[in-house]
């Protein structure tokens, strides 16, 4: 497939301060890309030399293999951006600035009108177009930022904290208005909010003090991050100590915690596994069957997204404490 | 349209989307009107237009500053320089175009200065040379103003900093040129009167148009519209 971004460990020094620090990245096209990581991390940097705002100290960012520095003017025309809190002439109808955006990509006469149409449809902003992008409320706002992002039809779209600020209405209806974009082109989504890249993205990055700390799907992600299986097993047992010693007999079994009781004898208690152990759900069902214990729930226990997440940015904010 | 253009025509239209431009245009307007009233529109005295010129090149002195202080600082200060900096739009058609338009502004609040010119020819019977000339000194001055002024808007996000940059430049300018200059002594008095913009406008308002001025006036404008550019540019240097 063909690659639509490469970055080749890029560096980025501001200062003092190395912001950025050997990101190297491919994103093959048609792919959606969620770029997640705390405050500082350096997504947003990693945005701006992308799209050629900034140079990196060193290292080569590319679009389409044309590096963003030196043919900056052809890879700029290749990317849709919505820079984080969507800054825009507040002064401007949207309409306006709509034209005027689409003037900037060259695009003149009935093209320009056409883009301009169509970006205000696939951003819902029809009855928003006569307005003053100043009155706007700021989910309105977000779309104009989106629709000027859109209007050149760029193969690759880089949505920089689309939902940031927004109330829950609007950040749900930004976020259908992003997955109905997706699909149509590559994209990158900035992120810290884990559920929207969760659901939007084929593909998720995190980054941390400037590094990428974990790369793949969210499947793959998690299936790495979750270590040692675990089970989840709720019960009613005549005590703790009898529920425990029972549990921790089956084979394979490492660790029991009991994470609850309830004073009618109901009793859930979380049993880790060594890696590469067999399902071991019919034998945990087997133990509280031969014990006459009535078992309530029986599941497989997996990490979240946000759990992963917040241990590799612990590690991150650990390595640089050492450093 | 052109990326130049269509910059040149957002900011131009944006001095009249806010009360900015008006203010400007009607302080200015308030300000020359009185002097021509008062002064030019003397009875027995010369149909010249001396002084509304004289006037004027003090005002825009102020004014110039106030029109090109936002041209590049407001854009730093509202984070909008990112998506035109993401615009497959070169640094050259950002400044230009922003310069074009604040001319163009520029000139806008300078048209309904004709009228004091009809009204003198209703009144009176004026030499039109020194006429042409004391406007050519106007444009060429304004030039220079929004030239400086667009400079100083590029290496600030605060628009009161680039309108004092500005001012304080041409200010320091003409005591180099005047005070400086006697203070020295030759040789370092002549090239320092050079500098003097007074003295340049001086001469067009006797009607005298010296090819040095045009050169000096143009050549400065230019110089310092590339600092800018490369003051934007140098955001992309490695």
């Amino acid at each position: 497939m063909k690659t639509i971004l490469s970055l080749n460990n890029v560096h980025k020094h501001f200062g003092s301060i190395h912001a950025i620090r050997g990101l190297t990245l491919d994103v093959p096209s048609g792919q959606i890309l969620g770029l997640l990581g705390p405050n500082g991390a350096g997504k947003t940097t990693s945005i701006r030399i992308i799209t050629g705002v900034l140079p990196p100290s060193r290292g080569n960012a590319s679009i389409e293999g044309l590096d963003t520095i030196d043919h900056s003017i052809q890879v700029r025309k290749k990317i849709g951006y919505l820079p984080e809190s969507a800054p825009l002439y507040r002064e401007m109808r949207v309409v306006d600035y709509l034209r005027y955006r689409a003037a900037l990509y060259s695009l003149r006469g009935r093209v320009r009108t056409d883009a301009v149409n169509r970006a205000i449809d696939l951003c819902r902003l029809r009855e928003a177009r006569s307005r003053v992008i100043g009155e706007l409320s700021k989910g309105y706002r977000q779309r104009v930022g989106l629709a000027a992002a859109l209007l050149h039809d760029p193969p690759l779209l880089i949505l920089d904290e689309p939902t940031s600020g927004l109330d829950p209405a609007q950040v749900a209806e930004t976020r259908k208005l992003i997955r109905d974009l997706a699909g149509r082109r590559s994209m990158i989504l900035v992120s810290h909010v884990l559920p929207e890249v969760e659901k939007t993205c084929d593909r998720i990055v995190i980054l941390a003090r400037g590094k990428i700390r974990a790369d793949g799907t969210t499947h793959d992600l998690l299936a790495g991050a979750s270590g040692s299986p675990r089970f989840l097993i709720e019960a009613r047992a005549p005590d703790a100590q009898a529920f425990r010693g029972a549990l921790v007999t089956v084979p394979d079994a490492q660790m029991v915690d009991i994470i609850s009781e309830e004073p009618s004898g109901w009793r859930r208690a979380l049993v880790s596994f060594s890696s590469g152990a067999a399902d071991p759900r019919p034998l945990l069902a087997e133990v509280c069957a031969r014990s006459n214990w009535p078992l309530r729930e029986l599941r497989a226990e997996t990490a979240s997204l946000e759990e992963l997440y917040i241990r590799l940015v612990e590690r991150a904010d650990g390595e640089e404490a050492a450093a | 349209m052109t990326p130049l253009f269509a910059i040149a025509r957002r900011e131009f239209a944006s001095f009249f989307r806010s009360s900015t431009g008006w203010v400007i245009i009607a302080l200015y307007l308030l300000l020359s009107g009185f002097y021509v009233a008062f002064v030019t529109l003397k009875p027995n005295d010369p149909a010249s237009m001396r002084a509304f010129f004289s006037v004027s090149r003090w005002l825009l002195l102020v004014v110039a500053p106030a029109i090109s202080m936002k041209l590049l600082a407001d854009e730093f200060r509202a984070g909008t320089i990112e998506p035109l900096a993401a615009a497959p739009v070169s640094e050259w058609a950002v400044v230009f175009g922003k310069y074009l338009g604040a001319f163009a502004f520029l000139l806008a609040m300078l048209a309904p200065t004709l009228l004091y010119v009809a009204l003198l020819e209703h009144l009176a019977n004026p030499d039109y040379g020194p006429i042409l000339c004391g406007y050519l000194a106007l444009l060429l001055t304004g030039a220079l103003y929004l030239a400086v002024g667009t400079l100083a808007s590029s290496l600030t996000q605060n628009q009161v900093v680039a309108l004092l940059l500005t001012l304080f430049f041409f200010i320091g300018m003409e005591v180099i040129a005047t005070q400086v200059a006697v203070m020295l002594g030759p040789p370092w008095d002549r090239p320092l009167f050079s500098l003097s913009l007074s003295r340049r406008v001086e001469d067009f308002a006797r009607g005298v148009v010296d090819t040095s001025h045009l050169v000096f006036f143009t050549v400065l404008s230019a110089w310092f519209l590339i600092l800018a550019v490369v003051r934007l540019e140098s955001r992309r240097w490695r």
